[in-house]
């Protein structure tokens, strides 16, 4: 009960030392944004007929017409009661667009370490046991493979291969075939949602959608995680308690799972959070490629176009993102090592 | 009881497995009676008036509002393309002119109904127009080029007849109404969303759609589909009967590749912006319909700001037409795929037409370029930047890196810029940039609506910064000129004009690529350069 009190109240502190840094991002954002060349006006009030006077409008309606100082005072009063500005883009709140494109990109991201790390720690590990053998080179190998191919370009190869070549894979567009119907949503996790629905043809089509974007973003980030894994196994092998283990003639496999791995875990779990992180921002591409509905393509199409909410609204979003997995590893980590709780 | 169990565990698996079996029939049925339309850009409000609408959302208002009039087809070297002199009544059974052009009496049809099931009224019609001229929206720009001003002009004579009276006969005046603003609005439904700010609905009616159109929008998710089903009861197209297909859907796909290979594998119907490249390629395996037409109502130019030093100079922009690629040009942006506008020859060096655009004499010579220099006092040649935005690198990259090169030859120093679209958009509107690409579109093509909007006055689509007094006054005069041989000598003054100053350089009209499965019939390159979905059918 104590520990579990501890490390609430230890959550709960750095919830709060990090609100700082989200005000900060906040503001940094919005000045960012305006500080960019590009006016919106310009660019949205570019219909065939459209005049200074239809500038002005539009002008109005971002309320740019404002001064910067008036339009920070406005911007953070809306966020403050949760609304992020509306998209000239797709014409929908800002709020509304995250809400539902961001369980898309969770899905995927989540999905993709999931796979990322089920081939990763065993790999990991296997090259810790023989270091310097051919299984060792063969891993990096692969790992350097995995993170020198951009992801466009893998993921161009796998439609290639999959759906344009042999025809196994359903048509890279969007999270389920146009064709097929949408369970209700409760969560918006299709994966999820199917289940709810009770719905396994829909489920298994989802799954199957979900395959080709999930493998080329698992690639991507295989070998950090591999090369983590590897590097803290092998400290954790050469440690005192792992030669007591030997010593006293336990099983092979009980060494490496039960005191090795467990040992080795903790940075893994870190470099985890991170990488997720890093993930659901930087599969932009991959969201391009698979006409994926994630936040990631939303926001860069809105900077492409200077469209001011949507790409704040995603920064936020991330930062927030950022400080919540880091809270969730913090926590983590306290329950596995109970020495870090002193913070 | 176990009989009983394995009797129901019979049954489901009948039933399971009858399921799957007849499942993909449904599905392959339905299949055949969707069009799949994918496309880069995405559908961003059901209403095409708001600003920042895009092609695509101009494309479905025209399949879920209909107008009070729209254009004919026509025939140009054997591909259907929209006609403008043809205007065909739409919601109206008929329409007359009076003779002294003053006047536009519209009878609309009595069977129309909206999509709620309320009957078209000329009462609805008025507010729509009313809303297009006074709200702030696109269409009231686009109207004003018809004469179309004021809610004055609309009058309800009865509840199936409006009469639209214009201050002077202007020939863009009925066209005007058949372009993708003056959308007719449910208005009783509209006006239940207005609010006082809001008085013309405009945030209700860019997410919810009030028309009487051939398709009945079902599901809109901006960014990435929106989904739409025929409406049974809808009479308007030839010959009177509803739409061929019963459901439409249209979705995003950014990535061109993946475009390709959906409209290959079959899994679409339809694109109309792959790349040239692709196109070519798919064109070549034969196993699609290829659909290829110049947008005849488009151009892509190399512009030159003429405030701007040194193409202030008439000599300097004519030097630098005489040293573009041309050739090169064409084939490495669009792969040949397009008109030309240049390498023409002018039998007596006058203009041979009035119309516009017309191929230009010019051509690649480096010594006339040269001599050009020498005349405009610069024979060593000048330092500049040639920007593009990024949104056309496809085409733009490979042209910016030809014109750097041989420009060079005649010592113009040129910083290739790659702007994202919106600070282009801006610089442009700020008449910044002295030496760039770009492209125009009009919708109603004539020679004088050309010359007024896109080389007259200090608005945003003069690219050049052209500021020539005598060709804003026969622009002006041919606006309403009635006798057509004095228009079509007014055009061929403007021409000559455009080609003695060399405001800018026209280079091509791209064509429209459709690619489409082999079994698509009836696509007509509309004046939105995109796709009307209510020619469509399977063959």
């Amino acid at each position: 009960m104590g520990t579990i009190g501890a490390t609430l109240i230890r959550a709960g502190r750095r919830f709060l030392s990090s609100l700082p840094a989200l005000f900060g991002v906040l503001v940094f954002t919005f000045l960012l944004m305006r500080v960019l060349p590009g006016d919106p006006a310009v660019f949205f009030a570019s219909g065939p007929s459209a005049g200074k006077e239809e500038i002005e409008v539009v002008r109005k309606q971002l309320g740019l017409d404002r001064s910067l100082p008036e339009q920070l005072g406005i911007y953070l009063y809306d966020v403050g009661r949760g609304n992020l500005g509306r998209s000239m883009m797709t014409g929908q709140p800002v709020a509304k667009d995250l809400q539902q494109r961001l369980p898309a990109s969770l899905e995927l991201t989540l999905t993709a370490l999931v796979i990322a790390l089920i081939a990763a720690v065993p790999l990991g590990v296997l090259a810790a046991l023989r270091p310097n053998s051919l299984i060792d080179h063969g891993v990096r190998l692969f790992c350097s493979l995995g993170v020198c191919v951009p992801t466009f370009v893998s993921g161009l190869l796998l439609i290639y291969v999959f759906y344009y070549l042999l025809g196994l894979a359903p048509d890279p567009t969007g999270r389920i075939d146009v064709f097929a119907s949408v369970p209700p949503a409760r969560t918006g996790f299709l994966m999820v949602d199917f289940l709810l629905a009770g719905d396994v043809e829909g489920w298994w089509a989802a799954a199957r959608q979900l395959m080709l974007p999930a493998f080329t973003m698992a690639l991507f980030v295989i070998a950090p995680l591999a090369r983590i894994t590897r590097a803290s196994m092998l400290v954790s092998l050469g440690s005192d308690f792992v030669r007591t283990a030997r010593s006293i003639g336990l099983s092979r496999w009980q060494i490496v799972v039960t005191y090795a791995l467990r040992n080795a875990i903790l940075p893994v779990i870190t470099i985890a959070g991170i990488v997720f992180s890093t993930m659901l921002g930087a599969n932009v591409l991959v969201e391009k490629v698979f006409s994926w509905p994630g936040v990631a393509s939303y926001a860069l199409d809105a900077l492409l176009v200077s469209d001011y909410a949507p790409v704040q609204g995603f920064v936020l979003l991330m930062a927030s993102i950022f400080v919540a997995v880091n809270l969730l590893v913090d926590v983590l980590y306290g329950i596995a090592d109970p020495r870090a709780t002193v913070a | 009881m176990y009989s009983v169990i394995s009797r129901h565990l019979i049954s489901a698996s009948a039933v399971l497995l009858s399921a799957t079996l007849i499942a993909p029939a449904a599905r392959a049925q339905s299949r055949a009676e969707t069009l799949r339309y994918v496309t880069a850009a995405t559908v961003n409000t059901l209403d095409p008036n708001i600003p920042g609408s895009t092609r695509e959302a101009f494309a479905l208002s025209m399949s879920s509002y209909d107008r009070l009039v729209s254009f004919g087809r026509k025939q140009l070297n054997g591909k259907w393309v929209f006609d403008l002199d043809t205007i065909n009544g739409e919601l109206a059974e008929s329409f007359s002119v009076s003779s002294d052009g003053l006047k536009i009496t519209f009878k609309l049809r009595p069977d129309a109904k909206f999509h709620d099931g309320s009957p078209v009224t000329a009462e609805d019609v008025k507010w729509s127009l009313d809303r297009c001229v006074t709200a702030p929206v696109l269409g009231k720009a686009q109207l004003l080029t018809g004469s179309l001003t004021s809610a004055d002009q609309f009058k309800v004579i009865d509840p199936l007849t409006l009469e639209v009276t214009l201050p002077r006969p202007d020939k863009l005046a009925l066209p005007n109404l058949a372009t993708v603003y003056p959308i007719i609005i449910n208005s009783k439904l509209a006006k239940s969303h207005a609010t006082p700010e809001d008085p013309w609905a405009l945030s209700w009616l860019k997410e919810n759609e009030a028309g009487s159109g051939a398709y009945i929008v079902e599901t809109f998710k901006p960014g990435e589909q929106a989904i739409a089903k025929r409406n049974e009861a809808w009479n308007r197209g030839s010959p009177d009967k509803p739409a061929s297909f019963k459901r439409l859907i249209i979705q995003s796909v950014p990535e061109p590749a993946t475009r390709a290979n959906l409209v290959e594998r079959g899994d679409a119907d339809l694109v109309i912006d792959l790349q040239a490249s692709d196109v070519q390629a798919l064109e070549a395996k034969g196993k699609l319909k290829v659909i290829s037409t110049p947008q005849y109502n488009a151009v892509t130019f190399i512009s030159m700001n003429n405030k701007i030093p040194p193409f202030d100079n008439v000599n300097v922009r004519r030097a630098v037409a005489a040293a573009l690629p041309y050739d090169d040009m064409f084939k490495a942006a669009l792969f040949g795929r397009g008109t030309p506008l240049f390498g023409a020859s002018w039998a007596d060096g006058t203009p041979p037409s009035g119309g516009y655009p017309i191929p230009q004499p010019v051509k690649l010579d480096l010594e006339k370029a040269r001599a050009y220099l020498k005349e405009a006092g610069v024979p060593e040649g000048f330092a500049t930047t040639f920007s593009f935005n990024v949104g056309q690198a496809a085409t733009a990259e490979p042209m910016a890196a030809l014109v750097k090169e041989s420009l060079e030859k005649i010592g113009i120093k040129v910083d290739i810029q790659k702007l994202p679209d919106a600070q282009m958009s801006t610089s442009i509107n700020e008449k910044k940039l002295p030496f760039f690409t770009e492209g125009i579109v009009a919708w109603l093509p004539s020679t004088d609506y050309f010359y007024r909007n896109f080389y007259t006055g200090n608005q945003r689509w003069n690219y050049s910064s052209t500021d020539n007094a005598e060709l804003e006054k026969i622009a002006q005069a041919a606006r309403f000129e009635a006798d057509k041989a004095k228009y079509e000598a007014e055009g061929k003054e403007l021409n000559a004009i455009h080609f003695e100053q060399m405001f800018q350089v026209p280079l091509w009209q791209p064509a429209q690529d459709a690619v489409m499965v082999a079994n698509l019939d009836g696509y007509v390159y509309q004046f939105t350069r995109q796709v009307d979905y209510r020619n469509l059918s399977r063959k």
